[in-house]
């Protein structure tokens, strides 16, 4: 007997193997386009798990920023309802921007929460108001020179055009 | 194709000044406006005179711009009749301008810096109300500044053996209220009238 068959076919076949062969040739390999049978059951859920995701951390941020956003509108609106009725407004708010100024131990805790709420906004105006206050008196100084001077001027030559001699009309003006 | 050649460029060379004049009209009207409204600026230029600073005993130099005389404007109180007098004296003032020089001796500035103001003066717009000439006491000349009916500016230019001051007030200026104001207002006297005078030179 001959084992060439087994290798390659070649030969005489033995009759078991013969046998054995068309026994097993139904299930050999035989070439197909391959078919998702439609009855198998997709999930449909997975598809929809990253869009789902990707909104529920969108809700999520959007949750986040409003409260972010209550919380900030609400400590803003805070101060200006409590500044509301007290008695003199305008010097409250100047007052304790100064205090802030010196490094004074803080005392009160309800005192500094709201101090460090305004503190900023406090010292820059009462900086800029200062400032302005300054300018405008340095401002007011000149311009009472500049005018003092015009109008002496204006009337020394309102003097000399009509005649008079410069001083007596401006002793006669003091002493009336 | 050559016969249409022609008659298709030249709407475009056409076309090409014509887009050109008016921007080129547009800008020179602008510029005119513009030269036009600066020469009708009652503002002096008073940098000339700078150089009299170091040669001066005393001087005083107000530079009040149409932002600091509202500042200024501010500070005046409503409740003192004098200070209301001057706030309402700012009213639409935009600016006091005033170079005034004391000198030690005579000839200190030439008549070229008297010059630089007084050329200003003779500009469009600008006529002069008073001139008084006096070897002894100086000159005093007074000008303003028409736009229309109005009062637009006031110069007044007070040269002296020792002294030379010139005030320059830009905006609409009441003569009435401004002449008014000496001795009333409680700032330092500066004792300009009542210095010594000398001879003339």
């Amino acid at each position: 007997m001959n084992d060439d068959y087994l290798w390659d076919k070649s030969g005489e076949p033995d009759p078991q193997v013969q046998e054995l062969e068309e026994i097993l040739g139904s299930l050999r390999y035989q070439p197909k386009p391959f078919e998702i049978p439609r009855d198998v059951p997709v999930s449909t859920r997975r598809k929809y798990f990253p869009l789902l995701a990707i909104a529920a951390t969108l809700l999520v941020a959007l949750l986040v920023a409003g409260v972010w956003f209550r919380m900030r509108t609400s400590n803003n609106s805070q101060p200006q309802q409590a500044r509301v009725p007290e008695a003199p407004p305008a010097e409250k708010v100047v007052v304790p921007v100064e205090h802030e100024q010196t490094p004074e131990p803080e005392k009160n805790n309800l005192v500094i929460n709201r101090k460090h709420r305004s503190r900023p906004s406090a010292v820059v105006l009462a900086k800029r108001e200062r400032e302005e206050r300054e300018e405008a008196l340095a401002a007011k100084e000149q311009l009472m020179v500049a005018l003092r001077l015009a109008s002496e001027k204006l009337n020394l030559a309102h003097r000399r055009a009509q005649g008079f001699p410069a001083n007596q009309i401006k002793n006669q003006h003091r002493v009336g | 194709m050559k016969t249409t050649e022609p008659s298709a460029v030249a709407p475009g060379k056409s076309s090409k000044p014509s887009t050109l004049i008016t921007p080129l009209l547009a800008v020179l009207l602008i510029l005119s406006l513009a030269f036009v409204t600066k020469a009708q600026d009652s503002r002096i230029q008073l940098s000339s005179l700078d150089h009299l600073a170091a040669k001066a005993s005393q001087t005083v130099d107000v530079n009040i711009d149409e932002r600091l005389v509202k500042i200024a404007a501010r500070a005046f109180s409503d409740k003192d009749i004098d200070e209301k007098k001057i706030k309402d004296l700012l009213t639409g003032v935009k600016g006091v301008y005033v170079k005034s020089f004391e000198f030690e001796t005579d000839g200190q500035y030439s008549p070229a810096d008297v010059e630089s103001i007084r050329s200003q003066l003779r500009g469009p717009g600008w006529s002069r109300l008073v001139g008084v000439t006096s070897k002894k006491d100086g000159n005093v000349e007074v000008y303003l500044l028409f736009q229309g009916e109005q009062v637009a500016g006031l110069a007044v230019l007070h040269t002296d053996n020792r002294e030379l001051t010139v005030v320059n007030i830009v905006g609409p200026v009441d003569l009435d209220k401004l002449a008014n104001l000496e001795g009333q207002l409680g700032i330092p006297d500066l004792e300009i009238e009542r210095k010594p005078k000398t001879k003339s030179n």
